[in-house]
């Protein structure tokens, strides 16, 4: 039985090469309007608990606004601060562009200077505000980026191996993603460098909002140091029709409260 | 432990078999109270809570100063109380900060923010207001003017502009002192009592502020750091002058900037009416006074190679003194700075800026000067770099900024180490360090006010 199933695949494979591919893309494709790109539009509130490893905690509290111009490409997305109370009333906005010659626009709002700075494209792989989850991770990673090979198909996942296109930008030598066949929302997300595993993000709940399946708490740990951050969705909402002009300097300096209650 | 806990793992991996939503591999009990009461606690109340900080801050300055005799520039015990109130669209904001000033010996208080802010629309009577002065009876009319309109009225802090730390056509209040004795970078911005009006149009964005009673900076006046006066140029003073009331205007100043962006292109045009914010005019008996003064510029920002690059421009036209002959009013000046800044690598940013002054009529303020060996040069050119790294998972903070000025061979470097591992405490030490061999001249005359500072802040929560 299993032999035969090994030759039906691997002739399938042989025979009709492009197909194959084009699955993996299809399930990647997929994978990334799930996770990310779920409604037109949503809205949530945030927290995240930092834990470091000596056990230390901290916490982030946050609303994220998130509009889609085109399912699968930009997005215009804003971050409402609200804990710890130092970074109280601080915004970050974000235009995001997933072609990948453009880099994404940024701004940051500080309110004791009441003075919205722009700031520059920076390296999507690092901490977003001081938590393990990469500014990637909360963002979506373009699936342009790597190249997906399918490893394993249970009843219930595909497991995917993901090489960068361009491995002097990332730190990890690739990546392992396991997808619920169902809802097509990853799992779990392990990195490696060389063969060793040292990152990763697991769903941890995943519910049904707004008829859209939605990981409302999620875990991402440093396997070397034991440092992890936890975070958690409440009051998610989708296609609840925010406005185009919503996601402008002029919300980051008047909180938009109709959209933030 | 380890070893139950493997075992409740692999046990129920083995129960969920085929529908494992990785429920098994983080403790429950780590979705702790913590969670709960983050989330319930803001909406339980309908008062918001106090927060703020307590901060004990000190510096000491790396050398004597002959003008002044305390070793310390800076020794606050600080509180700030912070607490805003939401109205139905409107909202109240406040910002206080308590302190004793152990280098005066004097408490102080500042009131950074007290004001009230919203949509135009959102206010009855602003709204009915605006709608009719437009033409408009209902407030929810198609062409409300009310709702392209935003206001902000009380003590506020202001700032805008591109540069970092240098300020062409920003003419908001500045602290000086503040920011020579390393405090927080906030405290740079001074506050002021304020009108801000902002309109969003899709041709342009304006932001029209009024401060009804014109706010000067807060200078360098010989209370914390000596300076160099031409009138004895052998040593610097340390008079702790406060201007006269007579020479202090006291009507409003107008601030203007249009704002717009086209594709990744942003850029501003800026106007101001008032005065100089800092005293560098004296009156007929020598005094201190502050000069009327007009000030107009542009600026444009881009990203440019995974950068941003930066251009702005200010004209300040000395009103009172417009063809330079005039020793008791400084001329008018172009100000131009051009920038560029970058990640260079994870965690690492850097950053400079070119910034050039060019005084107007400078052969006639050499003509009419009494001290024209100790005017400013025609040209005075400053290039600032500055690196920030963020290391530990953000928790330390490194900021490294260097202005140095090639015409002026003088220069100031500060440095800025923050680290704060925990939301409930942050400690920060560094240093501001100022050179150049001649007396007079913009950094080097503050050679004595170098200086090394620590802080400590908790922050809370009522």
């Amino acid at each position: 039985m299993k032999h035969s199933l090994f030759l039906i695949s691997l002739l399938t494979a042989l025979a009709f090469p492009a197909l194959a591919d084009e699955n993996v893309q299809q399930i990647v494709k997929k994978a990334e309007l799930a996770a990310f790109y779920a409604g037109d539009d949503g809205r949530t509130e945030a927290l995240m608990k930092i834990v470091d490893a000596q056990g230390r905690k901290q916490m982030r509290k946050f609303i994220i606004l998130r509009k889609d111009v085109e399912d699968g490409g930009d997005q215009k997305l804003m971050v409402f601060f609200s804990r710890p109370t130092d970074v109280k009333n601080t915004v970050f906005r974000v235009e995001k562009h997933t072609h990948l010659e453009q880099d994404d626009d940024r701004w940051l709002y500080l309110p004791a200077l009441d003075l919205v700075k722009r700031i520059s494209a920076g390296d999507k792989r690092t901490s977003f505000v001081g938590s393990h989850y990469f500014y990637e991770d909360v963002s979506g990673r373009a699936i342009t980026e790597d190249t997906f090979s399918l490893l394993k198909s249970t009843d219930s996942t595909y497991l995917l191996k993901a090489e960068p296109k361009n491995p002097s930008s990332v730190e990890f030598s690739h990546y392992e993603v396991e997808i619920d066949k169902t809802t097509y929302l990853p799992r779990k997300v392990v990195f490696f460098k060389n063969d060793n595993a040292y990152r990763q993000v697991e769903s941890v709940k995943i519910e049904t909002i707004d008829g859209h399946p939605t990981v409302v708490r999620s875990k991402v740990s440093d396997l070397a140091s034991g440092g992890y951050t936890l975070m958690e969705f409440r009051r998610v909402k989708y296609d609840i029709g925010l406005p185009d002009s919503l996601f402008s300097e002029r919300s980051l300096r008047t909180l938009p409260k109709k959209w933030l209650k | 432990m380890k070893r139950t806990l493997l075992i409740t793992a692999v046990t129920a991996l083995l129960f969920l078999g085929q529908r494992p939503l990785a429920w098994a591999q983080v403790p429950d009990d780590d979705w702790d109270d913590d969670f709960d009461m983050a989330f319930e606690q803001d909406d339980a109340s309908t008062l918001n809570p106090i927060n703020g900080f307590l901060e004990l801050a000190y510096s000491r300055r790396l050398q004597t100063d002959l003008a002044l005799d305390q070793p310390q520039t800076l020794a606050d015990a600080r509180v700030q109380f912070q607490w805003e109130h939401d109205f139905e669209n409107t909202q109240f904001k406040t910002r206080t900060d308590l302190y004793y000033d152990a280098v005066k010996h004097n408490t102080q208080v500042q009131v950074r923010e007290f004001a009230w802010q919203g949509s135009l629309s959102d206010v009855e009577w602003l709204s009915q207001l605006f709608g009719k002065s437009v033409g408009n009876e209902s407030k929810h009319g198609s062409n409300n003017w009310g709702e392209h309109f935003d206001f902000k009225i009380g003590q506020q802090v202001l700032t805008w502009g591109t540069g970092d730390y240098l300020f062409l056509n920003d003419l908001f209040p500045k602290d000086y002192q503040s920011f020579f004795s390393g405090r927080d970078d906030e405290y740079l911005k001074a506050p002021s009592f304020a009108l801000k009006l902002s309109g969003y149009f899709n041709w342009v964005n304006l932001d029209f502020v009024v401060t009804p009673r014109f706010t000067p900076d807060n200078f360098i006046n010989g209370e914390y750091y000596s300076f160099f006066n031409p009138q004895f140029p052998q040593r610097n003073v340390a008079p702790e002058f406060h201007v006269a009331s007579h020479n202090k205007p006291t009507n409003p100043e107008y601030h203007l900037r249009l704002h717009k962006s086209v594709g990744v292109n942003e850029i501003a045009a800026y106007g101001y009416k008032g005065h100089s914010p800092l005293p560098d005019s004296t009156d007929e008996n020598g005094l201190p006074r502050f000069s009327d003064i007009n000030v107009y510029g542009f600026s444009w920002i881009r990203p440019v190679a995974n950068g941003l690059f930066k251009v702005e421009y200010a004209y300040q036209n000395a009103l009172e003194d417009l063809s330079g002959v005039n020793p008791n009013v400084p001329n008018s000046v172009e100000k131009y700075l051009i920038g560029y800044e970058k990640e260079l690598y994870a965690n690492l940013t850097g950053s400079v800026q070119w910034y050039t002054e060019r005084t107007q009529d400078h052969d006639a303020l050499l003509t009419h000067s009494p001290w024209p060996q100790f005017e400013q040069e025609k040209v005075r050119n400053v290039i600032t770099t500055q690196l920030i790294y963020r290391a530990m998972q953000q928790t330390l903070t490194l900021n490294w900024f260097t202005f140095y000025s090639p015409t002026d061979d003088d220069g100031y470097t500060r440095f800025r180490a923050t680290y704060s591992p925990v939301d409930e405490w942050q400690i920060s030490a560094g240093f501001n360090g100022f050179y150049g061999d001649k007396r007079h001249t913009f950094f080097a005359q503050f050679k004595d006010a170098s200086n090394a500072f620590v802080s400590f802040r908790y922050f809370y929560s009522s």
